[in-house]
């Protein structure tokens, strides 16, 4: 387990925000060379191919390597940024966050909030993005020699090691599900495939799925599996809205997956004594599983979850058994694929 | 030059009011082979005495404190989470999503209801305190129970920073008035002087109020950091003081009215020392002066702050410049004052 925290770590302490995941692509692709020819794509997707050439049967595996993020819209004259939001970013969380800026060189920075002697009473009310600023410390000068629109700036944490087998990071949605597929491969080192297997860690999906959509497109699968992070229980939260954590990978259930594979995946962890969850939907997933199934002539696709609690905020926690459990899920259906 | 290294060690440090112990332990190790006594008050302040050159024509108090805000552990539910309470003038609207360490060394973080599930109202609205928990990743209350027990302190966890001329860290309101004390202590001084590093100065001035009480002195100088809101947004009317500028004097605030022979003195030593000094522009806030002036039959009083953006958050902002400005002026000033027959 170990070993696999050092994975995910490693994936989390580097950027990658949406259109601009080099960094993050960079360690899942020196992960997974060793298991197979691994190539980077014109917007930014890992690809690595491995299984056997040829096979009728071709698996794609996806997971995505952006995580939520701002991008800088205007530098002003007092040397604070303006930003916009690069997916979904919690505006609640960000007043006072702080942050690392990706301008000519790292900078930190911090959001600013009102201080409270200024306080009219309006402070329950979350400020629009447009209104938040963040704030490097830098003179005008500086911050518009070292910092420009369109830079992308990330929520700072450092990752942590909470008790037991719980993890907290920034970026764990979806560098969980990316070191899922990677701890996969390697599950797979000594078998031989009777499938073929490409594996996709795709860019923007926080901003539509982009990268899911073109690499799905090239990769041209017979069907698709899709690692992303899910709601897990924590207070205020409908518990049928969520799978627990370390309650296993949550299967998903949706008009839109593909039944089958998930009645195979429910018989399989059955056989194999592990934990599992159902995580049904009442239409599309809202993941890169909605792109992939309607690749091409279509893509039978299945949805697996890693449960994460505080989803698109710094401060995400997910369970290692969880993402042990999913990439073990995964390696043993790929080994009954023909 | 300012010693970064012995502020980053001091912002390192642990201290929410009432559990000041680790920055206590960590100042009287730099101050002893520099101070003549040293003195623990029954609340936990620290009473340094160093002798100077001359006996003092007035009886001189430095003063910076050595608590942070904070929370503290109220409740652990039954799912293993750690409800809290704010220690000090906490905003709440700073604290969703942050990353805190819970007693002596137990990771946690401040989670919130996952954005994709609230309805468009809730979106709209800063987190109450009463939604906020902290989850250090235990399953269950046995589990967090064995980790953590109510009434544990719990601090920001943040980073340390000090390119660019700044420095942005945790806890600067008041490690950087300690920081410069310390420095200070290892330097010579011209009369004999008293510093006090005080508890509990964010619950209400309780550490200052008794050490002065112990330490009897005629006059004082508050060290502190306060709020700077010189940032984007704010109207140049409202922003107090600004990054830049030098230490902020104060006139008034929300507990004293300063005495104004010291408060036109410290721009003079400004002057003197050569560096820039600015006045606090608003009657806002309040500091150890507030305990002290009233201190027994009345001690006169000044207060210099480092002006610092973000005060009570995660991550607070001061200028290396200004650091510096008070760094050579206070010492001036406590010259000058302590040397004036009272």
């Amino acid at each position: 387990m170990d070993k696999l925290k050092d994975l995910i770590f490693r994936l989390c302490a580097v950027p990658g925000t949406p259109g601009d995941e080099f960094a993050a692509a960079r360690i899942a692709a020196e992960e997974l060379s060793p298991y197979g020819e691994v190539r980077m794509d014109a917007l930014g997707n890992v690809i690595a191919h491995l299984g056997k050439r040829g096979a009728p049967v071709r698996v794609m595996l996806d997971a995505h390597l952006d995580q939520i993020g701002l991008i800088v819209t205007e530098v002003d004259d007092a040397g604070f940024l303006h930003v916009a939001r690069a997916g979904g970013a919690d505006r609640r969380v960000l007043p006072g966050s702080p942050v690392v800026i990706y301008g000519r060189e790292e900078l930190t920075g911090v959001v600013c909030c009102t201080p409270p002697h200024l306080s009219d009473g309006s402070e329950d009310k979350v400020p629009e993005i447009e209104k938040m600023t963040v704030d490097a410390g830098l003179s005008a000068e500086e911050a518009k020699r070292l910092v420009q629109p369109g830079d992308r700036i990330a929520l700072y944490a450092r990752p942590k090691d909470l008790l037991g087998r719980r993890i907290s990071c920034a970026s764990l949605d979806d560098r969980a599900g990316v070191a899922s597929l990677i701890r996969c491969v390697q599950l797979l080192a000594d078998f031989e495939l009777r499938c073929e297997l490409t594996v996709l860690c795709s860019s923007r999906e926080e901003v539509g799925g982009q990268g899911a959509v073109t690499g799905a497109y090239a990769i041209d699968p017979t069907q698709a599996i899709a690692v992303d992070v899910g709601f897990a229980q924590q207070p205020d939260v409908a518990p049928e809205k969520c799978g627990k954590l370390g309650g296993g990978p949550m299967i998903g259930l949706a008009p839109a997956l593909s039944r089958g594979m998930a009645d195979r995946m429910i018989a399989l962890a059955g056989r194999m004594e592990m934990p599992y969850q159902l995580d049904v939907m009442g239409n599309s997933t809202g993941t890169n599983c909605d792109e992939i199934a309607m690749t091409r002539a279509g893509v039978p696709t299945q949805l697996l979850s890693i449960p994460l609690r505080y989803m698109h905020t710094q401060a995400e926690v997910a369970d290692l058994a969880d993402v042990e459990n999913t990439a073990r899920l995964m390696a043993e259906y790929l080994k009954e694929v023909e | 030059m300012a010693d970064w290294s012995l502020l980053e060690r001091l912002c390192s440090a642990r201290a929410v009011s009432g559990n000041e112990r680790e920055v206590r332990e960590l100042i009287l190790n730099e101050v002893k082979p520099y101070a003549d006594s040293v003195e623990v008050t029954p609340l936990g302040s620290l009473i340094v005495f160093k002798k100077g050159e001359k006996r003092p024509g007035t009886r001189l108090m430095l003063n910076a404190h050595m608590d942070e805000v904070g929370m503290i552990v109220t409740y652990i539910t039954d799912d293993g989470l750690l409800r809290f309470s704010p220690v000090g003038g906490m905003d709440r609207r700073v604290l969703p999503g942050k990353s805190v360490t819970v007693g002596d060394n137990v990771p946690g973080v401040i989670g919130v209801k996952p954005v994709h599930l609230l309805d468009g109202e809730e979106k709209e609205k800063s987190v109450p305190l009463k939604e906020l928990s902290i989850d250090i990743g235990a399953k269950d209350r046995e589990e967090a129970e064995r980790y953590v027990t109510p009434g544990d302190p719990v601090c920001f966890d943040s980073l340390f920073d000090t390119s660019h001329g700044m420095v942005k860290s945790r806890a600067l309101d008041d490690r950087a008035g300690c920081a410069i004390l310390i420095e200070m202590l290892r330097d010579r001084l011209e009369y004999d002087m008293t510093f006090v590093f005080a508890v509990q100065e964010e619950i209400g001035l309780r550490g200052s109020k008794t050490a002065a009480y112990a330490v009897d002195p005629q006059a004082a100088i508050v060290v502190e950091s306060t709020t700077a809101a010189d940032i984007a947004g704010v109207e140049k009317d409202r922003q107090v003081c600004c990054l830049g500028e030098g230490a902020a004097i104060s006139f008034m605030d929300r507990h004293t009215i300063y005495d104004k022979e010291y408060y036109r003195m410290a721009f003079s030593a400004a002057e003197t020392a050569g560096v820039k000094c600015q006045a606090k522009r608003a009657v806002a806030g309040g500091n150890d002066a507030g305990a002290i002036h009233v201190s027994r039959a009345g001690v006169r009083t000044v207060a210099v702050s480092l002006p610092c953006r973000y005060l009570h958050s995660a991550v607070g902002m001061i200028s290396q410049q200004d650091y510096e400005s008070a760094r050579r002026l206070i010492p001036v000033l406590a010259a000058q004052i302590a040397g004036e027959t009272s």
